[in-house]
């Protein structure tokens, strides 16, 4: 299933989707109830419930601040149904880009709500970000999955995520089949999401003038996923996985606090528009995973997806995590590298120059519809430590990733703000602590 | 019938697991006639055989005056996984070793854990795939049925 | 059309996986490191579900796995 666990945007908004973290742990409930029916193999849980938790910090340079708790708990019953339930709350703060270009000259922008004591201006060729940015976030999810004969399973899921300005329920469910002495599996899921978005002062009207503040109520946004996969067992050592995925979003799919800069041929900024994005976005996606254990110790699971849009975005993903284990399998270290790429989306365009509007009408400054490259850094090391109670056994671990984009495929800008740095990209770090029980 | 095979593909067995760890000595086939056996492949890391064995534990508490043998076959590559699971539930049945896999390939064993309970003339009477707890009542009654018969 | 040449490749290795899905595979009792913990497709679930987050929040794309299959394939 698609696996967007919930936005996390530098303004709480413009979430395209929230294909379930349900979904990623709807999986996660679904492999263990196909696994044995029973715990996972070697956690010696004597228990009937497994709690997993972490909590992780995130900081973007200068900007964005993130704390994140997250809890799961699942059980597996005598019959070999699991049930699944999960929670993560969010909370941010700090400064996000609005999407005005950076400029020689200060800018003052008003708050969405209007309110004069929000208003806030930003230096010359400084990054016009809004400083006052605020959210929480709590999202809850329920999965259950029964395996029905002894090679066929079917799991259900909703999540729901609520925030001041935005709410989501996602529902999915999928069906699994194994054959051939369960070498092969067969998958297939679909899910649904219903957005509903209240943004603070009102949602703008796409394209218009921000000078004018014209805002109207609440908007609403749904999609439909569906996936197919299979799994094939290729070796003793060797697993493989390959899936294609199809998912369409329709409604209010703008960033209600995203603006972008109209600026004259000198490159001063005579003004700004809200963004305006179609009210239709469909993706399709390829995913193929193989993971080896190269020896007791040593396993590698290696990624690659291919995804294309109807906005004209296209991007490559490649995943690589190593696995190494030591002390007898009680300790092991994972370090990950993953590399990233995407083309820009048709309307993206930085700024837009006031003698020549877009040709469709459609704009948007946001730099998640950019062109840019992406790598990130990870290791993980965890630790099994004596288990709570009953249960024979824990695990203790702490990861951090460091992450960062670098923009391509500039536009040609007036020769007055050559000297700007017109895209800093992002560089971001996280950190996580995590105890399994 | 695959009762005369399935009980010298055991001896196969027991001779090659003979002088392991187990110690135990050489089968002898009339040590199996007369009386039910409860096969059981097993491995270290299927989940559900940590199920399995305290049943057949108590299977073999329960029936071993009326006959049953529990004979479980471990099918670990590496006996020292084995061996660990074993010191967790010090079984008092026996335990025999097939790292190569030709007796649950002669078997036909399609999942793990596998049981098959063979009547005292060496028929092959019920096979589970799996091993389910709620479903250790229906395991019971089979083993009672075949004991009951002569 | 670059879509549909990478999209056919995959179907193709995807494809060519299935059919040959009668001879690939092994014993059931042969399935001791695809019990693995670090070899199941949704090993450390969360720590996936934080990164997605992340990438959610800061890229165009999302998306795209499942985790039914492998492990250790018992009852």
């Amino acid at each position: 299933m698609q696996l967007k666990p919930g936005a996390r945007t530098p303004k709480a908004n413009a979430r395209r989707q929230l294909m379930a973290a349900s979904c990623a742990l709807l999986g996660a409930a679904a492999a263990r109830g196909q696994q044995s029916g029973t715990a996972p193999a070697d956690s010696g849980l004597l228990e009937d419930w497994s709690v997993d938790s972490a909590l992780a910090y995130y900081h973007e340079n200068g900007r964005i601040r993130a704390i994140e708790p997250v809890v799961d708990v699942s059980k597996v019953t005598a019959s070999g149904q699991a049930l699944n339930f999960n929670a993560t709350f969010d909370s941010l703060s700090g400064s996000s880009p609005n999407g005005a270009l950076t400029s020689h000259a200060a800018q003052t922008f008003s708050s969405p709500s209007g309110k004069a004591s929000h208003a806030y201006t930003t230096a010359p060729g400084q990054l016009p970000v809004d400083p006052h940015y605020q959210d929480t976030r709590l999202a809850v999810g329920a999965n259950w999955t029964l395996p029905f004969t002894r090679v066929d399973q079917l799991s259900v899921g909703v999540k729901l995520s609520d925030e001041h300005d935005f709410v989501s329920v996602t529902v999915n469910a999928s069906i699994a089949h194994d054959f051939n002495e369960k070498n092969t599996t067969l998958s297939f899921g679909i899910s649904n999401e219903y957005d509903r978005l209240s943004p603070i002062g009102g949602a703008p009207v796409p394209g218009s003038d921000y000078a004018l503040f014209e805002k109207t109520g609440g908007k609403t946004k749904d999609g439909v996923g569906a996936l197919l996969g299979v799994t094939q067992v290729m070796t003793r050592n060797w697993l493989s996985e390959f899936n294609i995925s199809v998912d369409r979003f329709k409604g209010y799919l703008n960033d209600p606090y995203k603006i972008t800069s109209i600026i004259d041929g000198a490159g001063n900024t005579t003004g700004y528009e809200f963004e305006s994005r179609p009210d239709q976005r469909t993706r399709k996606s390829a995913y193929w995973e193989n993971r080896v254990g190269w020896s007791g110790q040593f396993s590698t699971a290696l990624s690659l997806r291919y995804m294309s849009d109807d906005w004209g975005i296209r991007s490559d993903t490649a995943q690589l995590h190593l696995h190494w284990s030591f002390s007898n399998r009680d300790r092991y270290i994972e370090p990950t590298f993953r590399w990233y790429r995407q083309t820009a989306a048709d309307f993206y365009t930085p700024f837009i120059l006031s003698t020549q509007q877009p040709a469709t009408g459609y704009e948007s400054a946001d730099s998640r519809l950019g062109a840019f490259r992406a790598l990130t850094y990870g290791l993980k090391y965890a630790q099994k430590l004596p288990g709570l109670g009953s249960r024979a056994e824990s695990e203790f671990s702490v990861r951090a990733e460091y992450y960062q984009q670098t923009f391509e495929e500039r536009m040609a800008v007036p020769a007055a703000l050559s000297g700007l740095d017109l895209y800093p990209g992002l560089k971001a770090v996280l950190v996580q602590v995590g105890w399994r029980f | 019938m695959i009762g005369q095979r399935a009980l010298q593909a055991l001896i196969f067995a027991s001779l090659l697991s003979a002088g392991a760890a187990q110690a135990a000595p050489p089968l002898d086939i009339k040590d199996f006639r007369g009386r039910v056996v409860y096969l059981d492949f097993w491995a270290s890391w299927c989940a559900p055989c940590r199920q399995s064995f305290p049943w057949m534990q108590a299977m073999e508490k329960a029936y071993q005056s009326r006959g049953l043998t529990v004979l479980a076959v471990n099918l670990d590559r590496d006996r020292a996984d084995a061996e660990r699971f074993l010191a967790q539930f010090h079984p008092s049945f026996d335990v025999r070793f097939d790292p190569q896999g030709t007796v649950a390939e002669h078997f036909k064993v399609q999942g793990m854990p596998t049981g098959l309970v063979v009547d005292r003339h060496g028929v092959v009477r019920f096979t589970h795939i799996g091993f389910r707890p709620v479903d250790e009542s229906v395991y019971e009654d089979q083993l009672r049925e075949v004991l009951a018969e002569k | 059309m670059r879509l549909k040449h990478t999209a056919f490749l995959f179907l193709l290795c995807g494809t060519a996986t299935m059919g040959g899905c009668a001879s690939l595979g092994v014993q059931p009792w042969q399935r001791d490191v695809l019990a693995r913990e670090d070899m199941r497709l949704d090993a450390n679930p969360l720590d996936a579900a934080i990164d997605d987050h992340l990438y959610f929040s800061k890229e165009a794309s999302s998306g795209g796995r499942s985790f039914a299959g492998g492990g250790c394939g018992c009852n």
